[in-house]
């Protein structure tokens, strides 16, 4: 594994790929990262995220207005929930073609500012002077805890088809929904120890022997220092 | 830069008043990462110049008149703390030569930064001087171009700067606070190293072709330097 800067060359050839731009018929990198060259992959140490159509996140609400919520994701990109489509009757029934007024008040009772939500990206819309996500079946995440990490160290964390997750869900028994953002919602038996291990992967998520060292941890043999609160 | 009568000798027997050959840079130090709470930042020393740079954003530009609709805008500000330096700069505020900095500083990091990903957002690079010996713009440049990389904001290259100047027939690099208020020309110079593209250039005082010339091979020489430095700070995190 390289460590790759940007503006370094990642290919000689124009390879499509994120965190990259080609430029005279070669790739060069745009953030830090390492280059495994036998695989031809480039994986961040840093990045931005930049939402994409059915990217998982969890956010706070940070305002309502109209029936409709604005989310803090953590984004660059203000995120919407809006209002459901009115129901339509097909111009036969009672209330002919009118539709039904929204739930208003029902979904006004569901949420409210400074609630945690997790949240579903359904589209990433670009406005006239802005780009604002629109937010798909948002669920109300009661209790628990909220932390912040780099963006960047979420795939890390999640792990090759979830395997860190899981492990880290039943090592301390906790309920683990981390966000594409970087914002983790976490409840359950032993929140400090899954926060610690999260932490853990954070700062070390570019070192070999990940897996063994958080194993050890949750087993409570961790010598290590893993203190860091975050960025 | 000055023409007074009674200016001080900068050369004496080919050495500067620093000890420093005409070519050589003054010792940098450089750490990235140092303020928790910025996406990314750096702590620099280029001889006595102590230079903290912290990058904050992408964000949705405030107020919504400044943003544009097909990218991001970037808000420099370059300030020297009122203790930084002996005399001009004791007061706290921006003055006329660090809206000026921060402007050219600002327009380094267009050129750089992937822009075009983040419409409607801005990116705030803060350089604050602690302690300025001369060439403080160039090592804020240099500061904040390892700050916006260890941010993870895309970029197309890491810039680095540094200043060139003349005393007498003599070209020198990386002037200190006394051969910039009395030489004959300082010229400071940032560069994108990947395809040498010169991304700041301003000049006081007078240089002819040739000099200029020479002045810029020298601080290209030098990038090579600052650029392993930058680099040696950046991977020295994930060590």
């Amino acid at each position: 594994m390289k460590v790759i800067l940007p503006g370094d060359k990642i290919s000689d050839s124009p390879v499509r790929t994120e965190n990259a731009i080609v430029e005279n018929g070669k790739t060069y990198a745009t953030v830090m990262g390492m280059l495994d060259e036998s695989r031809g992959a480039f994986i961040p140490l840093e990045s931005i995220w930049y939402p994409r159509e059915g990217d998982f996140a969890v956010g706070i609400i940070e305002n309502s207005k109209n029936n409709v919520y604005t989310v803090a994701l953590e984004s660059p990109f203000r995120g919407l929930i809006l209002p459901p489509p009115r129901p339509r009757f097909g111009g036969r029934g009672r209330f002919g073609d009118r539709g039904r007024p929204p739930m208003q008040e029902e979904r006004r009772e569901i949420m409210h500012i400074g609630d945690v939500v997790s949240v579903f990206v359904k589209e990433v819309k670009r406005e006239a002077d802005q780009v604002i996500l629109i937010l798909d079946r948002p669920k109300r995440l009661f209790g628990g805890k909220l932390m912040e990490v780099r963006s960047s160290k979420v795939p890390r964390i999640i792990g090759k088809d979830s395997t860190m997750l899981r492990q880290l869900e039943d090592g301390t028994r906790c309920t683990i929904l981390v966000g594409l953002n970087g914002l983790i919602w976490l409840k359950g038996e032993n929140v400090p120890l899954a926060q610690k291990a999260i932490w853990k992967i954070q700062e070390e998520a570019h070192v070999s022997g990940l897996t063994e060292r958080i194993t050890e941890l949750l087993a409570g043999n961790d010598n290590g220092n893993s203190n860091n609160e975050g960025r | 830069m000055g023409g007074s009568q009674d200016k001080p000798q900068l050369i004496i027997d080919g050495k500067r008043t620093d000890g420093r050959a005409p070519g050589e840079l003054r010792p940098i130090k450089i750490e990235a990462g140092v303020v928790k709470n910025a996406k990314g930042s750096a702590y620099l020393e280029w001889g006595n110049n102590k230079v903290l740079a912290a990058v904050y954003g992408p964000k949705e530009a405030q107020p919504k008149h400044i943003a544009d609709p097909n990218k991001a805008i970037i808000k420099c500000r370059y300030q020297m703390a009122p203790f930084s330096s002996l005399e001009e700069h004791n007061r706290s505020g921006p003055n006329r030569r660090a809206i000026e900095i921060s402007k050219v500083t600002k327009e380094v990091f267009e050129n750089v930064i992937l822009l075009d990903d983040f419409p409607g957002c801005e990116i705030d690079v803060f350089v604050e001087v602690l302690q300025s010996d001369g060439g403080t713009r160039a090592a804020g440049i240099t500061a904040a171009a390892v700050a916006v990389a260890s941010s993870g904001i895309p970029m197309r290259d890491i810039p680095y700067a540094v200043s060139a100047g003349k005393a007498g027939d003599s070209i020198l690099l990386d002037l200190n606070k006394l051969e910039d208020n009395y030489s004959d020309a300082d010229m400071p110079v940032a560069i994108a190293p990947r395809e040498g593209e010169i991304l700041l250039l301003q000049m006081d005082g007078n240089l002819t072709k040739e000099q200029t010339i020479q002045a810029l091979d020298m601080i290209k020489k030098a990038g090579e330097t600052i650029v392993k430095i930058q680099r040696d700070a950046l991977e020295a995190k994930y060590r």
